[in-house]
């Protein structure tokens, strides 16, 4: 017994030193010095291989021996929530993607390096990016993070029932949606005039367009925010109202969350849908040709056309690992993300806005716009909004959202009235803000 | 070497021990800690707020409804999810052509995580493009419309644990002493008789098993939830373990969901409790 023990034991030894021996010698055969950065994203399906597609061919072409590796996180949420429990001990990742509304988050948690530090640092020139996006992650003239998959709201509409309804232009506003529904359903063939998802995105777009801000100290920008403004400059009553009135008039049924109304659009079944810049892909590819898909705006839900919108989706956030060669990579690996070559590409295949001016110039992007001129409209709106309705900054935005949901789905449930439901909205994010204020200074 | 022995079980337990210290206690008692307090966005507990939090829960209206809604789902769950899981059992009592097929069938939901039978419960139950108004051919907004809504998931987590269910009973079946029923027969009862006499009565201790952990597993049902309704139409869908999952890693209120999860705790181990004891008397009766 103990002679076997013996002699695995020594066989283990051996093994040991074996091992340790090949430990000793490998540096030598590697290569120089790699620096490793990590890179922490959320982008799924097609959108996530394009992130890959890029990666990979930094990682080839990049001279500097630097080594990108993505890690994919799941949703935002999960991304944001992930890195609360990394940061206790160091960061780990170096650059990640977090979306618009974790913004003030972000900055309140001392986390990062500020990307206005490395625009400074490397003489970057910032007027390459589009101003109405840096404008959304500028705060206290800094800009914060790297804009990078940036898109805006606009309205679809099946152009075969507008056609068949005798409608020559698409509505600008809720009122002449409602004006339309009759013909659209009698004569355009269409179950339901309009899918609206009922989206917290909506909402904030919906004051964006009327010109007003969601809460006070400048929307949040100038200082953090301690109470929404809404309730009192009445912009929250009127999309309300006139989403309600939609809805009562049996032209806006419920249709879910988010983007459900997109699948009743697709089916051919509304004549209106709102959603993202950055469905349009994916809507084209879906409705494959049964119809034609126009788009248009986001309608105004006043008479007042004239407000522009703000931008959604994500940026890129640097990290700080207290590591100057790391710092220099993400660096490196950014001004890559954001050249235009790799923004031509990233918006043909994602439908995302080229963030870099220049991207306008570049080959893939003028024919993706020739196979896809819908695309247009979505840049035409952006450049049609000014800076200044670059949308609101709360700390407490995801939950906001969801009581702005919440809210808007009993009102239309329960058929409460707008005025009593403005109200709760402002109480609970209002109950929401102190709280978190108050804890985290 | 007798102390030896009297020592050596204790390391034999050691590595349970450890895990059980790992996973259950100590997240378990940090979770009491943290639900005194008002906790940052990081989740540090920061401000002592003793039972405020409790307070605070058990009087905010949201919570109510949760716990309401919590209750019904349930109750939905476990009575349809046992029926069936009984109902396909005795189905598959009796040998015939096919049986493995059915067996398999029936046992099925098991193996299919929350997540992705919710992802295929969605698209069946789209107003329209769904298959399910198809098939029934009404028009109703299964998931949006909050009369609904509960009701949908309810019945796809009792599908779900219904798989689990059918297990347990067949098992319970199978130990029924057949001989029991052959004598059953020379005396004359009819089908109906045998079960209510033989079959059921002899599956109460697994019936008593089987029902404990259906209610603690219909309790914390989460999955289906998250990817259905998100809790949505308004609270309709707000089960306490979404409020919970909402509240810690939405809204940045660690100290909150520890407080609901503390009182999930004690609403699940009361009614453990409670079902022990009814249990044993009922049975000392006999």
């Amino acid at each position: 017994m103990k002679n076997k023990f013996l002699s695995l034991l020594s066989a283990a030894l051996v093994l040991v030193l074996a091992l340790s021996l090949c430990n000793g010698m490998a540096p030598v055969a590697a290569e120089e010095e790699k620096t490793e950065i990590v890179f922490w994203h959320s982008m799924g399906g097609v959108n996530g291989e394009a992130i890959d597609y890029l990666v990979n061919k930094y990682n080839e072409e990049n001279d500097k021996n630097i080594h990108v590796t993505t890690e994919f996180q799941g949703s935002y949420d999960d991304a944001i929530n992930k890195l609360k429990s990394a940061s206790i001990g160091n960061m780990a990742a170096d650059l990640v993607q977090v979306y618009d509304i974790g913004t003030r988050f972000m900055i309140d948690s001392g986390w990062v390096i500020p990307m206005q530090d490395l625009i400074d640092r490397y003489d970057y020139d910032v007027t390459q990016i589009e101003p109405n996006i840096a404008a959304y992650y500028t705060v206290d003239d800094k800009l914060y993070s790297m804009p990078f998959n940036s898109s805006t709201p606009i309205l679809y509409y099946n152009q075969d029932m507008l056609d068949k309804a005798g409608i020559k232009e698409a509505p600008k506003s809720f009122a002449e949606i409602a004006e339309m529904a009759e013909d659209l359903m009698d004569k355009g063939g269409a179950g339901e005039p309009i899918s609206l998802s009922i989206y917290g995105w909506f909402f904030e777009q919906f004051l964006c367009k009327q010109g007003l801000p969601y809460v006070d100290n400048g929307n949040g920008r100038e200082d953090k925010a301690t109470k929404v403004v809404f309730d009192e400059n009445e912009g929250a009553l009127n999309i309300l109202k006139a989403w309600k009135d939609l809805h009562d008039q049996g032209y806006a049924p419920v249709v879910g969350r988010v983007d459900a109304g997109l699948a009743d659009f697709v089916a051919g079944k509304s004549a209106f849908t709102i959603g993202s810049t950055a469905s349009l892909k994916e809507i084209l590819e879906n409705v494959d040709n049964r119809f034609q898909v126009g788009t248009a705006y986001l309608p105004s839900v006043t008479d007042e056309t004239d407000g522009g919108v703000s931008i959604g989706g994500a940026s890129l956030w640097a990290l700080n690992n207290e590591d100057e060669a790391k710092e220099e990579a993400v660096w490196d690996f950014i001004t890559f993300m954001i050249s235009p070559a790799s923004q031509a590409y990233w918006n043909a295949q994602t439908g995302y806005f080229p963030i870099t001016v220049k991207a306008h110039d570049e080959d893939t992007f003028k024919e993706n716009i020739e196979q896809f001129p819908q695309f247009m409209t979505a840049i035409d709106q952006l450049h049609d909004s000014s800076p200044e309705s670059q949308g609101a900054l709360i700390s407490v935005f995801p939950e906001a959202r969801q009581i702005i949901e919440g809210e808007i789905e009993n009102m239309l449930n329960k058929d409460l009235d707008p005025e009593e439901v403005v109200k709760t909205m402002a109480e609970k994010i209002n109950k929401a803000i102190d709280e978190y204020n108050m804890i985290n200074e | 070497m007798k102390a030896w022995k009297k020592i050596s079980p204790y390391f034999f337990v050691v590595p349970s021990l450890a895990i059980f210290v790992v996973f259950l206690f100590y997240p378990f008692f940090k979770t009491i800690y943290l639900s005194l307090y008002k906790t940052n966005n990081l989740g540090q507990a920061k401000l002592y707020v003793g039972l405020d939090n409790y307070r605070e829960v058990l009087q905010s209206p949201s919570f109510h409804n949760s716990l309401k809604v919590t209750l019904i789902f349930v109750l939905i769950v476990v009575a349809v999810s046992m029926l069936m899981g009984l109902i396909n059992a005795l189905l598959c009592q009796k040998a015939f052509p096919g049986i493995r097929f059915f067996s398999t069938a029936y046992a099925l939901p098991m193996s299919i995580a929350s997540a992705s039978a919710a992802m295929i419960f969605r698209l069946m139950l789209d107003p329209t493009v769904g298959i399910v108004n198809k098939l029934l051919g009404v028009n109703i907004a299964w998931i949006q419309d909050p009369k609904y809504a509960l009701v949908s998931v309810a019945l796809l987590t009792a599908w779900l644990n219904s798989g689990i269910n059918f297990l347990y009973f067949s098992a319970g079946l199978t130990a029924i002493d057949e001989s029991l029923y052959e004598r059953a027969s020379v005396d004359g009862a009819n089908e109906w008789q045998k079960l209510f006499r033989i079959t059921l009565p002899s599956l109460r201790p697994i019936l008593f098993y089987t029902l404990v952990v259906n209610i603690i597993l219909a309790f914390q049902s989460f999955g289906q939830v998250k990817i259905l309704t998100s809790g949505g139409p308004g609270e309709s869908t707000n089960l306490i373990v979404f409020s919970i999952y909402r509240n810690a890693f939405f809204n940045f209120r660690f100290g909150t969901a520890a407080t609901e999860s503390v009182i999930l705790f004690f609403i699940i181990f009361l009614l453990t409790l409670l079902m022990f004891r009814s249990e044993k008397k009922t049975s000392i009766q006999r």
